[in-house]
């Protein structure tokens, strides 16, 4: 199967920053079962990330703050990926930059490297500033084209938020238009939790991503919605836990499904959804996706 | 290479206050300072529970849970035959520096500290000091393991009364490792570095992953931001970044 341009050998792909570089959940299974795995967000520096405590849980979910913890694209390349391209996944690098330049830069370190696809992340909730060029069209439409100039023809996605002041369909027809090859619909909500022992917030950065099973019908709505207003594919991402919620997302329109925080309930959520999906389309009777892809619009 | 398994429980005990030894059948491989994510629930609590391996033996392992949210609760409430899913072993096993060893724990800190005296033993001499807030419990145990057992209470049921700090001295001690809370820890390291003598600690943060691929149990060391999952849970004392 495909995603515009990037084959796949099933729709489930691993969800940036759940996922590592693929050599953690790397000793529990073979991760070339899975379609796909997205890095842990790269910076062109390395970066820190965001001071203790970076998580906590909800009910039905978990709040993050990570603050894109990573060793910098270089040592990526040196180090990860020909690690990674030894399992026989498809890579997709998830890019950061702090400013539309950084991401250029980044793109352009992974250009002519073997990743499979590049995924441009619009949408961390988890830095401070101006972390969020996918609440805004142009702001969108700037990252993308200026990646796109520079990405020697790899395939880009772009992760979108779950929400932007202006509506989130004109920034996915913002990505499509400055050639963005498939959107990625949504990254984690931004939420909050307060320490009832401290009366302050939780987390250094106050406001913190929110992921897992509680956010699944929020980010299916989006799937459903984009998929009916831009032409490129829509990657399904949101509290995806079981065969079934991946049934969903590609019922509502999405060509593919990320898994993150499912991950943390169960390391064997990659192929276990793998496996469900596949004796899905064997019941079912189903000879490829298409079959059944945004059957929920008709 | 951790694997996961889902396997009925064998026993579970309250073996002190709000203290559970929970066991569970099976060949599970496990080193001092290893962990597993324990979880016995669908969706809720979504983290699974990283719990120190308190014991291991032939066809079982044991861990002792202390009950401090809904994750820990439902653990403690399980029956035997209950099914139990383990995820491990993870994290970085801790060696014996061999020769005189101390082993210093505070509350649910006691948790990893059986299994090392039992395994550390024989590479020297091993000592315990237990603190507890209450009534001692699985003295015995650790009397059976180690050299010298010193036990404290903090409302004096049992041993000296007072915290485990007040017990303990390093001198003489060729290495010491510690577990309990954050401010135990950094007296029990204001008391080693003076008197020159190693010191690791187990430390806790929360976590999802287990296998150092989210990044969430981050905590500060001189080398940066390090996984308790991954690098830990063990640490050396001089490395970590102390808050208090």
């Amino acid at each position: 199967m495909r995603v515009g341009r990037v084959l796949l050998g099933n729709p489930v792909v691993a969800a940036s920053g759940c996922f590592g570089f693929g050599a953690e959940y790397g000793e529990v299974y073979d991760i070339s079962r899975l379609g796909a795995i997205c890095t842990k967000g790269l910076t062109l520096r390395p970066r820190a990330g965001n001071p203790p405590p970076r998580l906590w849980e909800t009910r039905c979910g978990l709040l993050n703050s990570i603050g894109l913890d990573n060793p910098g694209v270089e040592a990526f390349l040196r180090e990860e990926l020909p690690r990674l391209k030894r399992t026989g996944a498809v890579v997709i690098a998830n890019v950061w930059g702090a400013s539309p330049e950084e991401y250029e830069q980044v793109v352009q370190a992974l250009a002519s490297s073997p990743v499979d696809a590049i995924e441009l992340n619009l949408s961390c909730p988890n830095v401070p500033g101006n972390g969020i060029p996918g609440r805004d069209a142009a702001a969108t439409a700037e990252v993308v084209g200026r990646a796109r100039a520079v990405a020697r023809g790899k395939p880009l996605w772009a992760k979108l938020p779950p929400e932007a002041p202006a509506g989130l369909v004109a920034v996915a027809q913002a990505a499509q238009e400055a050639g963005a090859d498939a959107v990625c619909a949504a990254n984690s909500f931004p939420a909050l939790a307060v320490d009832i022992r401290t009366g302050r917030p939780v987390f250094a950065n106050v406001v913190a991503g929110l992921s897992g099973p509680a956010i699944k019908p929020l980010a299916l709505r989006i799937v459903y919605e984009l998929s009916r207003e831009v032409d490129i594919p829509v990657v399904g991402i949101g509290g995806i836990t079981t065969w079934e919620d991946a049934v969903e997302f590609i019922m509502a329109g999405a060509h593919a499904i990320q898994i993150g925080t499912a991950n943390f309930l169960d390391p064997y959520a990659g192929p276990r959804i793998v496996d469900g999906l596949r004796a899905f389309m064997e019941a079912r009777g189903l000879g490829s996706w298409e079959e059944i892809r945004g059957c929920a619009h008709r | 290479m951790p694997c996961l398994s889902t396997v009925p429980v064998a026993a579970n005990e309250e073996v002190g206050p709000g203290a559970f030894l929970l066991r569970a059948e099976g060949d599970f491989p496990a080193a001092p300072g290893q962990f597993y994510l324990l979880r016995a629930w669908d969706r809720d609590p979504p983290l699974s529970r990283p719990m120190s391996v308190f014991d291991r033996k032939c066809g079982q392992i044991s861990f002792l849970i202390f009950v401090r949210g809904q994750g820990t609760r439902r653990l403690a409430g399980l029956r035997p035959g209950d099914p139990l899913t383990l995820f491990g072993p993870l994290g970085t096993p801790v060696r014996p520096r061999g020769g005189r060893m101390a082993l210093v724990g505070g509350g649910s800190g006691i948790a990893p500290l059986y299994l090392a005296a039992k395994e550390f033993r024989t590479a020297g001499e091993v000592d315990a000091f237990l603190g507890f807030r209450d009534r001692p419990f699985l003295v015995p145990l650790f009397q059976e393991v180690a050299s010298r057992v010193h036990v404290a209470s903090e409302v004096g049921a049992g041993g000296v009364k007072g915290v485990v700090t007040e017990i303990f001295r390093p001198h003489g001690y060729d290495a010491c490792y510690a577990c309990g809370p954050d401010g135990m820890l950094e007296r029990v390291w204001q008391a080693c570095r003076s008197a020159g003598v190693p010191l690791w600690v187990f430390l806790e943060e929360r976590m999802a992953c287990g296998v150092g691929a989210c990044r969430g149990c981050a905590v500060r060391t001189v080398g940066g931001f390090r996984l308790v999952c991954r690098d830990g849970p063990a640490f050396p004392a001089e490395e970590v970044i102390w808050d208090g």
